[in-house]
């Protein structure tokens, strides 16, 4: 019974039966509707409409039907007549042979048994599959869906799907013709079509497929390379695709060049901010150009670069966001155009409310103090990316999802509101690792936590697991093996005070080594070796001479306990020896911009570490320790031994004890350590984009010295130099300063080169070195930067100036590669060539060494 | 235990009904968490099973509720959530709006972290105050609305405030003038909060800090503002509020600055 809509007439519902259904429950489907007993509806009217779109919405119906079956006064009874979509019993994939290729298509197109076989499913099943296809050369490939109804033991409405897959030939493109060319050359033409391509021999990287979407993509490039080139009217007249053959096709493109135009007057219109001489020079084109189309628009404004030195980014990084600019064609003679550049500044933009979202660990003040935009600024792009970028240098979020919103933006009041959202990213890192080596089981355990919260760690709530979120680095490490034990824990508070970020850094470690028994293979528990270190250090970024620069000062103080245990550093076995150092140093660090692969810039320190002068006030007579009593050799009941080691006769003079001297001299280290670095980066070529051929050159230089000469220099703290230039584990605090193309630390200093035994390494208090590298980026993704090396390489060191020689250095050179990845860090391979014998060997060259790079060393 | 396991494993949704049923019963009487947690098992199992029957309503409502009672607010407050939705006409939609509400409301994180949960459980408290005047809870939805609205006056106020606090830092002046901004806003934003005070006095110290740390020829001028707003704190509070003493020693010292210059 059709009834007009105005003419509803309102009942109510007497009972609801629905028919058709098969799968569903006839409740199930009434319930869903929401109609239920007793409502009261109009007939035909709104209600009904609303329940039918409900059901269709579903997609779970190919037929829906209400009928009246039966009116007793304002009473209907209802009738829901529904036809349900079948459901999918099983899926055939015919054409394809491997196994692994039918499940990916299954899964991608989401075939599952029990899914509703609607003819969208269907629909898009095919076009996919065939867009898989085309999109790897198959121009040809055809899918054909069909379905047929499915025998079922329960009598359910099911289908089967065979998908017929004929994927046809790989089609190439054998020719890509030109006609009506007589400007651009063919190939040229060729090279603009940036992802079509014809077939070539040589052609390894970009094969010549066909794919329609590119194609329609790079005819506008085509035609973009025109528009550069000054043919403001090219066009494609037509373009034909030609089947050679099953697996060639050709494509001819048939153009009208047009005219070539150069640029005539230009005009600036509405500019009050700046003046026409400012916008000419900012523009950077100019009356007599040849007519760059391509290049107008980008240097107005360029979309894609947001860093860009256009005209749009000159007028918004200066608060001017509401600007507008148009270039118009204003008169066109012979070849030459005239432009007038139309500009409505509009207001100045100021930031009004500045908040961040996304932040679920990390807290507000940490963020809010890095951002560049503040509220009442007058608006400037330039800040808002670079708050991005120093935002994502923090570490705790993901660098590619931060994201600026701009919220109530209103030209009127000349205001907008910004809004970053970050998305926080795991900032913490577990090592844990064993390993044998040194005689036993070596077992490492490490945390690190980047985003700590130390005022964190009393409050209960904020453990989840531990507590995050103020911006401080917690790192905890323990390493042991059978015989020595190393724990240390490092503090880091990048604001300390929260004024301004002035680093606090902490650490405290202590290593406890026992005697190692080669022979039984155990540790003997009674020698031991402890040492016991803590260091405070506070750096402090300056705002003169230029915000690169950096303070820092650190006092340092170090144990060494020594029992029944001979190192070789000390000439004692029993005894202990302190080392405290106050260290200032100044760096000033301007690389740019990608850390990981500077391409500009230069990174200067220059530290100095001093231990207290004890030796002024002390009183103790360092030249003639021998000559004293208590520092004489002595045997088990006090009297004096000579030279030979008996008792003192008559005539024999007493010789000092070196244990007792040594102790007296280390009880107190004394020295002073002066180190300069330097590094320049600069960018030899760019071959566009990122692809920059950088040089790095690099100098450093050290310096160990005491203050009494008598009291001598001590065996810590010195310069060993060759190598790849890791720590190893050591116990004196010795630098270990890299050589390539030379053994580690093997480069000892130069004057002894007389003395035939090298292994006289106790390190040395002078050195220098030089190296110039040239670094290629091979790709710089987030995921993994990578870059190739060479470079040349000179160090020497010396055991004091009266020696010191510039000139007289170890040469090195070699090539290497390196590999940056984000959990990884950086690792690296290279190999040197050592052109000079190590000092003390006279085996001529030191030939070729391989060195493996973890972390930034070089 | 193995009667559960079994159940859990083989039953026909009718028995394990009754069984989640009768569990749910008992932890709520025994404050049982385990026995919450087991409901929890079947509930999942048989809520999609039930969805669309009669006895859907009751299943839906015990396993949201089964879920508040252990904690798990996310899902308590999602799931009261999809009941209020499904089930409007119920006789315990008052009850599910409010306890979905609340369970937001534990969701809601401390001041300095995101608060799109809080800001979510003040809508989902308002729609529960809005659609129930006299209701059972308005009482605590009330005081739960207020505890957070205060939450977020605090996440603002100690943003201007961090502005203040490293005023010194950076581009000269540039924190204080954005502190001022930050204040402003919070003042008109949050009429009634128990920092504006506290607020009107940062305000102040904010621009007698640009002030007097700027060029002379800038000074005059600054000076002026911050006297502004020195009067606009002194219109809303007077001796024996918390910062009036810091207050008016600095207004001392500006007025003597400004006497000579």
């Amino acid at each position: 019974q059709d009834l007009p809509l105005g003419q509803g007439k309102k009942y109510t519902i007497g009972s609801i039966t629905v028919t058709g259904a098969e799968s569903y429950n006839e409740q199930t489907i009434i319930a869903y509707s929401g109609l239920s007993k007793g409502e009261e509806i109009f007939i035909p009217g709104d209600r009904l409409s609303k329940v039918l779109k409900k059901l269709w919405d579903s997609n779970l119906f190919s037929d829906i039907n209400f009928y009246i079956t039966n009116v007793e006064g304002d009473v209907a009874h209802l009738e829901l007549e529904i036809t349900e979509v079948p459901e999918l019993a099983e899926v055939r994939i015919q054409g394809i042979s491997k196994k692994r290729q039918t499940e990916e298509l299954i899964k991608e197109n989401n075939l599952t048994p029990g899914v509703k076989v609607t003819e969208n499913l269907t629909t898009t099943t095919k076009n996919y599959i065939e867009n898989k296809y085309k999109k790897d050369g198959y121009l040809n490939a055809k899918v054909v869906v069909s379905t047929s109804p499915a025998v079922d033991t329960t009598g359910a409405n099911k289908v089967n799907m065979v998908v017929n897959v004929d994927r046809g030939d790989k089609v190439k493109i054998s020719n890509i013709e030109f006609n009506g060319n007589e400007q651009l050359s063919n190939a040229r033409l060729r090279r603009a079509l940036k992802n079509t391509k014809q077939k070539n021999f040589f052609r390894f990287w970009k094969r010549s497929k066909f794919i329609a979407s590119d194609y329609e993509e790079d005819k506008t490039n085509l035609i973009n390379k025109y528009k550069e080139k000054g043919f403001r009217d090219a066009r494609i007249l037509s373009d034909t695709l030609i089947r050679k053959d099953n697996d060639n096709i050709a494509i001819r493109i048939n153009l009208e060049e047009g005219n070539r135009y150069y640029i005539g007057d230009i005009e600036f219109i509405g500019n009050t901010v700046y003046t026409d001489e400012q916008l000419g020079r900012a523009l950077g084109i100019s009356k007599g150009d040849i007519y760059n189309g391509v290049l107008l628009k980008e240097r107005i404004a360029d979309p894609s670069d947001p860093d860009a030195a256009d005209l749009a980014n000159l007028y918004k990084n200066n608060g001017y966001l509401f600007s507008q600019i148009n270039p118009v064609e204003t008169r066109v003679y012979n070849d030459t155009i005239d432009f007038e550049i139309r500009i409505m500044e509009g207001k100045e933009a100021y930031f009004n409310n500045i908040s961040v979202v996304g932040n679920d660990k990390t807290k507000d003040h940490v963020i809010y103090r890095e951002l560049r935009t503040k509220p009442g600024q007058k608006y400037s792009q330039q800040n808002v990316i670079r708050t991005l970028r120093e935002v994502g240098q923090l570490g705790f979020f993901d660098a590619e999802q931060i994201s600026p919103d701009f919220q109530n933006v209103d030209p009127n009041s000349g205001t907008l509101d910004m809004q970053y959202s970050v998305v926080e990213a795991g900032a913490s890192q577990i090592e844990l690792q064993g390993g044998y080596g040194g005689g036993g089981f070596i077992g490492t355990l490490g945390l690190s936590f980047n985003n700590f919260s130390l005022s964190g760690i009393f409050d209960k709530e904020a453990y989840k697991p531990l507590p995050m979120g103020d911006g401080q680095t917690l790192s905890l490490r323990a390493q042991a093996s059978i015989f020595y034990q190393t724990y240390s824990l490092n503090f880091v508070e990048p604001w300390f005070g929260g004024q301004r970020p002035v680093s606090l850094s902490t650490s405290f470690s202590y290593t406890r080594q026992f005697f190692f028994d080669q022979r039984r293979r155990r540790a003997d528990k009674s020698r031991s070796f402890d040492i016991l270190g803590v260091n405070v250090g506070l750096a402090k970024r300056l705002r003169w001479p230029d915000d690169y620069f950096t303070l820092s000062q650190a006092v340092g103080f170090q144990r060494y306990d020594l029992n029944n245990y001979n190192t070789g550093l000390f000439t004692f076995g029993d005894g202990f020896s302190n080392n405290l150092t106050y260290t200032l140093g100044i760096t000033r660090n301007s690389e740019g911009i990608n850390p990981i692969f500077p391409t500009t810039g230069s990174n200067f320190s220059l530290t100095a570490k001093f231990t207290p002068p004890y030796s002024l006030w002390n009183g103790v007579d360092y030249a003639n320790l021998d000559q004293q009593r208590e520092f004489q050799l002595e045997d088990a009941d006090g009297n004096l031994l000579n030279a030979d080691g008996l008792r003192l006769r008559p005539g024999d003079e007493p010789v000092g004890d070196r244990g007792k001297i040594d102790q007296e001299k280390f009880k107190w280290l004394e020295f002073y350590k002066i180190k300069f670095k330097g590094s320049w980066f600069n960018t030899l070529y760019n071959f566009g984009g990122n692809s920059n051929l950088v040089l790095r050159t690099h100098a450093e230089f050290g310096f160990l010295g005491a203050y009494n000469n008598d009291r001598g220099i001590p065996p810590f703290e010195r310069f060993f130099l060759g190598g790849d230039g890791l720590g190893a584990f050591s116990l004196d605090g010795r630098e270990v300063i890299a050589l390539r193309g030379y053994p580690n630390q093997q480069v000892v200093p130069m004057d002894r080169s007389t003395i035939s035994q090298a292994s006289n390494n106790d390190g040395a208090t002078l050195y220098n070195k030089y190296s110039l590298e040239l670094r290629f980026p091979i790709t710089l993704k987030p995921m993994a930067s990578i870059y190739a090396l060479t470079f040349l390489e000179a160090g020497a060191t010396y055991d004091n100036f009266r020696d010191y020689n510039p000139f007289l250095l170890n040469r090195s050179a070699g090539a290497g590669i390196r590999i940056f990845m984000p959990q990884f860090g950086l690792l690296g391979i290279d190999f040197g060539y050592g052109f000079d014998p190590i000092p003390g060997s006279n085996a001529g060259p030191n030939g070729w060494e391989t060195h493996f790079i973890i972390g930034q060393q070089f | 235990c193995s009667e559960y396991q079994k159940v859990l494993k083989e039953a026909e949704p009718g028995e394990k009904y009754a069984m989640a049923e009768k569990l749910y019963t008992e932890a709520l009487e025994e404050d049982s968490n385990s026995k919450f947690r087991k409901a929890i098992r079947l509930f999942e199992q048989i809520v999609p099973q039930y969805r669309g029957k009669p006895q859907g309503e009751k299943v839906t409502f015990l396993f949201a509720d089964s879920y508040y009672h252990v904690g798990d607010n996310y899902l308590a407050g999602y799931q009261f959530e999809r009941f209020v939705q499904a089930y409007p006409n119920s006789d315990r939609v008052e009850e599910a709006q409010f306890k979905s509400a609340k369970s937001y409301y534990y969701l809601s994180p401390r001041y300095d972290l995101d608060q799109t949960e809080t800001v979510k459980a003040v809508a989902e408290l308002q729609k529960y105050i809005d659609a129930y005047p006299n209701g059972e809870y308005l009482e605590e939805a009330n005081n739960l609305a207020a505890d957070l609205r205060v939450k977020l006056e605090k996440k603002a106020f100690e943003i201007a405030k961090q502005y203040h606090k490293i005023g010194d830092f950076g581009v000269r002046g540039e924190n204080y003038k954005a502190a001022i901004v930050a204040f402003t806003n919070f003042i008109n934003e949050y009429p009634g909060s128990p920092f504006r005070e506290a607020a009107f006095y940062y305000r102040f110290d904010a621009a007698y800090q640009y002030a007097i740390n700027s060029y002379e020829y800038l000074m005059k001028e600054r000076l002026n503002t911050a006297r502004e707003y020195y009067n606009n704190y002194k219109r809303f509070y007077s001796e024996g509020d918390e910062h009036f003493d810091a207050i008016q020693a600095s207004f001392n010292d500006l007025e003597s600055r400004l006497q000579n210059l």
